[in-house]
């Protein structure tokens, strides 16, 4: 990972923005903006849970009440404030990260397989909250009403397009945020924990807080990830926090690869495509995404680009 | 939240009756499907996310049974046994090829498996809901005790798995093989040291607890409507239950269905939105206080 | 770094894996602790470095009672080791091993202002790498080590801390007569060149009375000798007590 120059992630981004914007300047295409909008949430999404699985070791059954409470968070004070765009995604993020600080102070003390079904069981119950809260949440039916997407330098969040071109910057560089938290000190902190927890607490690492801190900063992301779901669905569902959602994010994470740091936006894109795809066919998607899941986890028994890297490597050595 | 009405019904005795079946309702066919998931998890420390889609296949493999047959008892004994052969082939064809992988890799192999059985169950029977409507033996009127009304059905309901719960005790704490899932529950390499052969130890596991689970399934299916999908609220509850009770342990499993099964039939007066989130939050107390569970070991 | 021992105990559910043990080791001493399995030489090293919280007793740092902090404040007041099974970060090179360690020890493990590793750190993880001779081996993941460099590993995180006492049970564990000694002779010269309190825990008595300086023997819990290598051949209680049935046992 130091091998590289500082600046290489920097460009790489910049490069991958400059054309995913560039895009719909020569062609538009809705189902290909969709895709880009929901691709960013849900990389987010995913690679902020990889910052708790891949890097740290703590499995987390229930990432998805972060991007829950991003969403309705950020949806609510739209709606009940007349706080411009920018302001309330900030505030949604900041009390995300604050819920996730709350939430890892119970949960991270625990070990391992505990600590998966206390996160469970800590997302069922904010579900159940959304669920039964209908005067604030909606309930069942979700938030409706929309999100009165008020201008802001510029970028009218009614017109398709600037969605797009709002999503794609605020999701790639929400990718390289996560990225400078990955190789920083602090990043190679986690993967001393993942790797033997002991002799990091040997060498002066308080793990407790290094947990926290990781729990945290996912939580803050995934926060993130919510509210461009949010705007994407003008809304908010109580969906976006239940455990199937969750599910969606360790599938992406597992299915592009956890030791890779692009993996989970990978393993989104396959998961979105295939979804995608699949349901212009068949309604059966079900089946055909199992069949391919089996394919892969049988098959390669990795992810995709952990696959990729340990081939390059085979050929290296 | 309606105390009032927890209290009014606490104090009348019908009331008390007619809940208390519900949630012993519930709560044994809870137990059924959540002994399959600690035993599973005891034995493999495997954490089996199919083991709803068990239960699922289990209560259609029985409605179609009845509609050939016409035996309810036929079609019970089929949905148990079809999900026991299902077990064994869903452990050697899937699981035990990754017992050395990831959590997570066994974890998205379950999700595969749940997928794609929730859309064959849509291709064969529909994606509609069925009823599967009460055995004709049992269209008889019910008994009441203290002024609650017990249905008939229920009453067996509750009768045959009690019974299946003591077996599985007794099997377990007398038989030879059942010593040796509990002695592999607390130490998978001894068993294997012993020369017990693990790949069968396995396999019968899986099958015993497809079978529970299928037959749960079976048993539920006159008094639940069947759907595909219908696996997925029971699975959180079994681990619910597996998590409350001490992952591995079938006491503690049955204390904490029973548990479950009371707070959702007392519940549902008390507190009708939050019932769930009431569950779980005992969960997440039991987790804090007692990670291990109720009846769980240290670790 | 003067590290004295002042009757320390402590029981394992009634009995007692060291029980009342005074012993000093001189600063910039080279020492051996041997002694017949179980006699409690890990436990004595564990409450050393604060792995264990001791009953009773205190272990003094330069007349400083470091009995009462965690271990890793033990660590900061120089008390380094390294384990009987070599622990290292299987997934991380050896190189990055090394960085990671500086990194924490130097208080940085929190950082997430800049890129890993912070500046001086490389030059240090060299450093060590040179130290213990593993720069051949820089870039390869400790996971795939062989089993000697992995202990080697093992004692350079333990060197990134820059310890005045290394405590180091069973260098040599599970190596073939010749890794043995090569691996003895590493550590006799980074105490030389290091300058540090040594203490080591061996179970190969030739290598112990050829490299130790003084030799402590402990046996259940106790203190049976303490010496220079020619007083502990001679004395009495330890070829009654520990080389005759250790001998009997090999």
């Amino acid at each position: 990972m130091s091998k590289h120059p500082a600046w290489r992630d920097t460009i790489i981004a910049v490069v991958v923005l400059i054309i995913v914007l560039v895009i719909p300047l020569l062609h538009r295409s809705p189902a290909f903006e969709d895709f880009i909008i929901r691709l960013s949430a849900m990389a987010l999404f995913a690679t902020s849970l990889n910052l708790l699985v891949g890097n740290t070791g703590m499995v987390s059954f229930g990432h998805g009440m972060f991007y829950g409470f991003g969403a309705y968070a950020f949806a609510l004070t739209m709606q009940m404030t007349e706080l411009s765009l920018p302001v309330a995604a900030v505030i949604a993020v900041v009390a995300t990260a604050f819920a996730a600080l709350c939430v890892g102070a119970i949960c991270v003390r625990l070990s391992t397989e505990y600590f998966a079904f206390i996160t469970l069981a800590v997302q069922m119950l904010f579900y159940s909250i959304i669920i039964s809260w209908q005067s604030l949440t909606g309930g069942d039916q979700g938030l409706r009403g929309g999100i009165p997407r008020r201008e802001f330098f510029g970028f009218e969040l009614e017109s398709q397009l600037h969605l797009y071109q709002f999503c794609a910057i605020v999701g790639v560089l929400g990718l390289l945020a996560l990225r400078h938290i990955s190789v920083s000190p602090f990043g190679q902190t986690l993967r001393m924990i993942r790797d033997n927890e002991d002799r990091a607490s040997f060498l002066g690492i308080v793990l407790w807080r290094a947990r926290l801190s990781a729990f945290t900063i996912a939580g803050a992301f995934a926060g993130l990830g919510g509210v461009l779901a949010a705007l994407f669905v003008s809304g908010a569902y109580p969906e976006f926090a239940d455990w199937p959602n969750s599910g969606q994010a360790i599938f992406a994470v597992m299915l592009g690869g956890i030791h890779s740091f692009l993996g989970p936006v990978v393993g989104g894109m396959i998961l979105l495509a295939l979804n995608d795809l699949v349901t212009r066919y068949t309604e059966y998607h079900g089946l055909i995404l199992g069949i391919v899941i089996l394919i892969f986890a049988v098959g390669l028994r990795r992810g995709v680009l952990d696959f990729i890297k340990l081939i390059r490597l085979g050929r290296a050595r | 939240m309606d105390l009032d009405a927890l209290g009014a019904c606490l104090t009348t005795p019908a009331c008390v009756v007619t809940q208390t079946t519900s949630g012993l309702i519930v709560g044994m066919l809870l137990f059924l499907v959540a002994a399959g998931v600690t035993l599973i998890f005891g034995v493999l420390k495997i954490v089996n996310f199919a083991h709803g889609t068990f239960y699922m296949l289990g209560g259609y493999v029985a409605y179609t049974v009845l509609g050939v047959t016409d035996s309810y008892t036929l079609a019970v004994l089929a949905g148990a046994l079809a999900m026991a052969v299902f077990g064994v082939l869903f452990e050697r064809a899937l699981i035990s090829r990754v017992y050395n992988s990831d959590v997570l890799m066994q974890l998205l192999i379950c999700y595969a498996v749940v997928l794609i059985f929730d859309d064959v169950v849509k291709i064969v029977w529909g994606p509609e809901f069925h009823a599967m409507g009460m055995p004709a033996a049992f269209q008889v009127p019910p008994f009441f005790i203290a002024g609650g009304v017990v249905p008939p059905f229920y009453a067996v309901l509750i009768g045959i798995a009690a019974l299946i719960a003591i077996i599985l005790g007794l099997g377990l704490s007398l038989t030879r093989f059942g010593k040796t899932v509990r002695a592999a529950a607390i130490n998978p390499q001894m068993v294997s040291a012993l020369g017990i052969n693990t790949t069968l130890l396995f396999a019968i596991v899986f099958a015993i607890g497809g079978g529970l689970a299928g037959m749960a399934g079976a048993l539920a299916a006159p008094v639940r409507s069947l759907s595909p999908g219908m696996g997925f609220s029971i699975l959180i509850e079994s681990f619910i239950v597996t998590v409350i009770g001490g992952m591995g342990s079938i006491l503690g499993a049955l204390v904490a269905a029973l548990l479950i099964g009371m707070v959702r039939g007392f519940g549902t007066i008390g507190f009708p939105q939050f019932t769930d989130g009431l569950i779980y939050i005992m969960m997440i107390a039991i987790l804090l206080l007692r990670p291990q569970g109720l009846f769980g070991r240290a670790s | 770094m003067n590290l004295e021992i002042r009757n320390l105990t402590k029981a394992f559910g009634g009995v007692r894996a060291i029980d009342d043990v005074s012993l000093t080791f001189p600063s910039r001493s080279l020492s051996a602790v041997i002694g017949p399995n179980g006699a409690g030489k890990s436990t004595f090293f564990n409450l050393i470095s604060g792995a264990f919280r001791a009953d009773a007793g205190q272990v003094l740092l330069d007349d400083e009672d470091v009995g009462g902090l965690s271990k890793a404040e033990r660590m900061h007041r120089g008390i380094g080791r390294a384990f009987q099974v070599a622990s290292c970060f299987p997934t991380m090179t050896v190189a990055e091993n090394l960085m990671a360690s500086v990194t924490a020890h130097i208080g940085q493990w929190g950082n997430v202002s800049r890129r890993f590793p912070p500046p001086g750190v490389r030059e240090r993880a060299d450093e060590m790498m040179e130290l213990v001779g593993l720069t051949q081996v820089a870039g390869v993941e400790a996971a795939i080590l062989s089993h000697g460099d992995q202990k080697l590993l093992d004692i350079a995180i333990a060197l990134a801390l820059e310890p005045k006492v290394l405590l180091l049970d069973e260098p040599t564990a599970g190596m073939g007569p010749e890794e043995r000694w090569r691996m003895i002779e590493r550590v006799r010269s980074l105490w030389e060149r290091q300058s540090l309190t040594l203490v080591f825990i061996e179970h190969d008595m030739d290598i112990v009375f050829q490299v130790a300086n003084t030799i402590r023997v402990l046996c259940y819990g106790r203190v049976l000798a303490e010496g220079t290598p020619d007083e502990i051949r001679n004395n009495q209680a330890v070829i009654d007590a520990y080389l005759g049935t250790e001998a009997h046992a090999e």
